[in-house]
């Protein structure tokens, strides 16, 4: 952990900076009430006993009330005002994260799992920062000192007191954590293995259960669930000392405060008052120093999903500016790959090596090659997805790096080995390549793409409620509306490695080159390559066989 | 707070476990002696003040003094070793919890069914027991004791300021934190699928980007993305609105209790029927109860999300059994082979998914089972596996069957380990001689899945026939051999397999052209 406020945080979220100075001013209101709260228990309390009345103190009584009041409302503030800091955070990451995906979708060093995980339930851990942690942090940067200034104002003995014991607390905690770490952190690892243990008994059940072997496994979580709890007391013992050692000093002062100040009374050295009002305030010095202890866990896993929320958007920057005032290339303009090399961030080896093609519209380039010969990722170097290592691609006389992003991609139809799917119907999902695709163009293009499915069927999250193969013919479906109604000009196709029917494709090409669109395809089907005008075979020594340009 | 699986939830399991109702007794007590530590300091340091404004002999003041001391001291070793047979506790509990779901999830038949989702709220949910005994009935049961012990104390001098702290103390501990957990229980309600429909968009966003970005709906997408952002924080706010006035209430509590001490205890002084020294007790012990009130706000709170946890789970271990859980290790018939003949197929209760089917495959035959997704091909599996009975018609199998499952679980362990699932007194040389039939080459003391390294989706396919290859059996069915790899890695590894079935009968569901085309025939659905 970097400190106790995550620089970032506080650097790059506007509604952190607010929140930190909102939250000391609740100090330092907070400090003020309980030192009214003080001072009127105090003078009430003496008040009557000296007098014998409580008729004089009622007044008094009810300003008591007030300060309880004002100091709930101050409660129920803080609250809303972390709840909206917290708020104003996670969406502001959930914003970035969006947009960083979207402006380099094809990250190698992000799964889409890591992304879902940050985003949803990662981001949910700052609310602990926020509603608990930081708080605290505020309270304890100002409430000690207000109230040990009140103290010491009121009686220096017992706040010299409180001043040696109140830094002992992080001293102790830190003496603590220091010695223990090591073991804690080793036996967080084994009781964490041992835990797992069952979560992965749990999902292999169906496995076991092909192999007859679920229930002689019974004895084995019984053996481990045993180890799993001692071990964990074991990491328990240690890891309870540091707040054993926040709670014994500070209620441990408390009662040397009190006791110290009561014989000081007898004798006359401090007035009651003085002693009541220092008994009431003490507790309050410690109670914030000491609640900092107990969120310091939210502390770490919202910085944590912080770290890993910025890790993300921090990430390479995308391939094509966002805007530019490049001029777009008409229609016909031709494709050309040109000296293009790349190699994938932190490999030694290229995946191209020098590749030079060209691609006219209105005719099919088949690409083929055995695995690993790049080319999907020449696909994603074309889309714009990536950065080549070096060389370019132009479309007409303009490299398409200088292309206003979003108008490069309305030239493409993009159909990838996994089609991904959006959720609404079929009908929803061939829009997605042309929102303004009227039914019948929709019902037109799933007809060339061979695909049977009633527009209305509903697709579920990701896809569910189709097959791989429905999937496939949904998104050729896509793309060619894309293309014969939109603005498309190319057909960039990368062929699914699950056996799908090549005729399929092969017409979807026949419709796309009478549109006088271009098409770029990776396969290696014979029904496909028959249909291509020129095929490159693409070779890992890298050199295209057979390259014509 | 109507709870009624849970409670009896706990209840078994507190007499299941072996001295677990003892600890229980004993970590309330411990909860109850620390928070009521803290209360008696505030107490009796108070006195401490009053009766030392008296200016008596000091000798009066030693007990009281020392009383201040040991309550100071004992405050942190009570919550140390509450804490300590608390946390025991919650785990020996949790721990029968978990060895109760296994034994219900492991007599049932996963195989086949999409559960997913089940298993893994399954795993989270044992650990609420956990938090049920830790956070909410240790602090709502000891703050009840201090309450209760607090009260009858007081009584002793001012009967009517007791009254009016056990008042005040049960609105703070009871009536305000169960009233913010109905309002946010509702408000939790709305909040789930608000969370679900804003993780729905992420996961949509994280599966399908480069299709949106290349058909030009990164606008659109953030946009709606900002939408559901929002919609989950309305109800957030609301939810920390709640909150926040639930402890403003607490706290109007406590100065309610302070000054009706003040106003009740001064009048009995100035009747004369009180000594002015037990005004401070009075005013101060409400104060020092705030502290032990406060949290049971949040305690409240957890107790819904534990409640339903638990709820869920007790649906799961109480429901039924369906089919046999392991597979049955006998046969029917003496050749092996598999002979289904005019069935009926479904889960057990539920509607058919085919009928009148039949399908045999004989001596060395490879025989194909093809269909469209969601045909029932997995339930037709699991019925000739023996998993779960036929609803008519007669399935017979003959030899004892193997299964390749599409989907099949690397443990994290070894190897070694994970290929002796399908035969656990594997020797070290047959573990090497099956990894080098299913072309495997991995060191068989690796270690695999969470905290070893992961393995890709072709090498986790080949680990699982090395563990059918380990496992004596004379015929096979394989689920989707192929699905979800590329077309070198699926031929080379059908290739591999058809090697190693030795002319075994084998059965194939799948819908991939190239492995039906690689059988001997091929029935459809």
């Amino acid at each position: 952990m970097a400190g106790p406020i995550h620089p970032r945080l506080l650097q790059r979220v506007q509604a952190t900076k607010r929140y930190v100075a909102a939250s000391v001013l609740v100090g330092v209101i907070s400090a003020g009430l309980l030192i009214a709260q003080a001072w009127l228990l105090a003078h009430c309390i003496v008040g009557i006993f000296n007098a014998r009345t409580v008729a004089p103190f009622t007044g008094q009584i009810l300003g008591l009330i007030g300060v309880f009041a004002a100091r709930g409302l101050l409660a129920w503030t803080s609250e809303t005002l972390a709840h909206r800091a917290a708020a104003e955070v996670k969406s502001e990451l959930r914003r970035d994260l969006a947009a960083a995906r979207l402006s380099n979708p094809v990250r190698t060093d992000v799964s889409s799992a890591s992304l879902m995980r940050v985003a949803t339930q990662g981001l949910d851990d700052l609310d602990g920062y926020f509603s608990r942690y930081l708080p605290q942090l505020g309270l304890a940067v100002v409430v000690p000192f207000i109230i040990g200034a009140a103290i010491l104002w009121a009686d220096w003995q017992s706040a010299i007191i409180v001043a040696f014991t109140l830094p002992l607390i992080p001293v102790f905690m830190a003496l603590i954590g220091w010695t223990t770490q090591q073991s804690v952190a080793r036996r967080f690892a084994v009781a964490d293995r041992l835990a797992n243990h069952f979560a992965d008994l749990i999902e292999g059940l169906p496995t076991l259960q092909a192999f007859s072997r679920a229930r002689a496994q019974r004895r084995g979580v019984i053996l481990t669930e045993d180890a799993n709890r001692r071990e964990t007391m074991k990491t328990l013992r240690v890891s309870f000392l540091s707040s054993f050692a926040l709670e014994f000093l500070a209620t441990l002062s408390v009662a040397v405060v009190a006791v110290t100040i009561g014989f000081r009374v007898v004798f006359g050295h401090v007035d009651f008052t003085t002693a009541l009002f220092v008994l009431v305030l003490a507790p309050e010095a410690f109670l914030p120093v000491r609640q900092v202890g107990v969120h310091f866990h939210d502390s770490a896993d919202g910085v944590a999903a912080a770290d890993a929320a910025f890790a993300i958007i921090d990430g390479p920057a995308p391939s094509l500016p966002a805007q530019s005032s490049a001029p777009v290339p008409p229609p016909d303009a031709r494709l050309l790959v040109e000296n293009l090399t790349y190699r994938h961030p932190g490999a030694d080896h290229l995946v191209i090596d020098n590749l030079t093609l060209t691609a006219h519209p209105g005719e099919v380039l088949a690409l083929t090659g055995p695995s690993g010969v790049g080319k999907s990722t020449l696909l994603t170097l074309i889309a714009g997805f990536t950065t080549p290592t070096s060389g370019r691609i132009l479309l007409g006389d303009h490299p398409i790096s200088a292309l206003d992003r979003e108008q490069w991609w309305a030239r493409i139809a993009w159909v990838p080995q996994t089609p991904g799917m959006v959720r609404g119907t079929v009908a929803d999902n061939v829009r997605l390549g042309l929102p303004t695709a009227t039914d019948e163009q929709v019902t037109e293009a799933l007809r060339l793409a061979s695909c049977e499915l009633p527009v209305d069927k509903p697709v579920e999250d990701l896809g569910e409620g189709l097959s791989a193969g429905e999937r496939r013919r949904v998104a050729l479906a896509r793309a060619l509306v894309r293309i014969r109604h939109g603005q498309a000009t190319w057909l960039i196709l990368d062929e699914p490695t699950a056996g799908l029917d090549a005729d399929t494709e092969a017409r979807v090409l026949d419709s796309v080159k009478a549109s006088g669109a271009g098409a770029i395809v990776v396969t290696h089907r014979p029904a496909v390559i028959s249909r291509a005008d020129r095929v490159i075979a693409l070779t890992p020594a890298n050199l295209p066989a057979g390259a014509d340009a | 707070m109507k709870s009624a699986p849970t409670t009896a939830m706990l209840r078994s399991l507190l007499t299941a476990v072996p001295g677990a109702r003892w600890r229980l007794v004993a970590s309330i007590l411990l909860a109850a002696a620390a928070s009521g530590a803290s209360v008696a300091l505030m107490g009796v340091s108070g006195w401490l003040l009053s009766r030392a404004a008296e200016f008596p002999p000091v000798l009066y003041l030693q007990a009281a003094a020392v009383g201040v001391r040991f309550f100071g001291i004992s405050r942190g070793v009570f919550r140390y070793v509450e804490r300590l047979v608390g946390h025991d506790l919650a785990l020996r509990l949790q721990q029968a919890l978990r060895l109760r779901t296994y034994d219900a999830l492991s007599q049932t038949t996963l195989l086949g069914r999409r559960r997913g989702d089940l298993l893994q709220r399954v795993i989270a949910d044992v650990s609420a027991i956990n938090d049920l005994v830790v956070r909410v009935i240790l602090p709502f049961c000891s703050a009840s004791l201090v309450i209760l012990g607090t009260t009858v104390m007081l009584g002793r001098f001012s009967p009517l300021t007791a009254l009016v702290l056990l008042a005040t103390s049960v609105l703070a501990g009871v009536v305000v934190p169960v009233a913010a957990q109905r309002a946010t229980h509702r408000l939790d309600a709305e909040v789930a699928p608000a969370r679900g429909r804003l993780a729905d968009e992420f996961h949509e966003l994280a599966r399908a980007t480069t299709d949106l970005v290349a058909n030009g709906h990164t606008a659109a997408t953030l946009a709606r993305l900002a939408e559901r952002d929002h919609a989950l924080r309305e109800i957030e706010r609301r939810t920390a609105w709640t909150r926040g006035l639930a402890q403003g209430a607490q706290l109007a509590a406590t100065g309610v209790a302070v000054a009706a001490a003040l106003l009740i205890g001064g009048q009995a002084v100035t009747d004369g029927r009180m000594a002015p020294r037990l005004l401070a007790v009075l005013a101060l012990v409400p104060l020092a109860m705030h502290e032990v009130l406060a949290n049971l706000t949040q305690s409240a709170q957890t107790f819904t999300r534990t409640r339903s946890a638990l709820e869920r789970l007790d649906e799961v271990i109480t429901a039924a059994p369906v089919g046999v859980g392991d597979l049955p290790l006998d046969s029917s018939a003496d050749t092996p082979g598999i002979d289904v003949s005019h069935a009926t197929i479904g889960w057990p209760g539920h509607d058919p998914v085919v009928r009148d089917f039949s399908l045999t495959v004989g001596p060395r035959e490879r025989v194909a089972l093809v269909g469209p997704s969601g045909a029932g091909k997995t339930t037709i599996a699991a019925t000739i596996l023996g998993a779960i009975p036929a609803q008519a018609g007669a399935v017979t199998t003959g030899g004892r069957l193997g299964y390749l499952a599409q989907d099949a679980h690397v443990f994290s362990t070894t190897v070694a380990e994970n290929i002796r699932i399908g035969d656990k007194d594997a020797s070290s040389e047959r573990i090497q001689q099956v990894l080098d039939l299913a072309r495997l080459p991995l060191a068989p003391d690796r270690f695999l899945g969470e905290a070893g390294s992961t393995l890709s989706g072709g090498e986790a396919r080949r680990l699982a026939m090395a563990r059918l290859f380990a496992h004596d059996s004379d015929v096979w069915v394989l689920d989707e051999p192929t699905e979800h790899l590329d077309r070198e890695t699926a031929t080379a590894l059908m290739d591999d397999l058809w090697r190693a079935a030795a002319g075994r009968p084998v059965l194939v569901i799948t819908h991939d052209p190239d492995v039906v085309a690689s059988c001997d025939r091929s029935v459809s659905l």
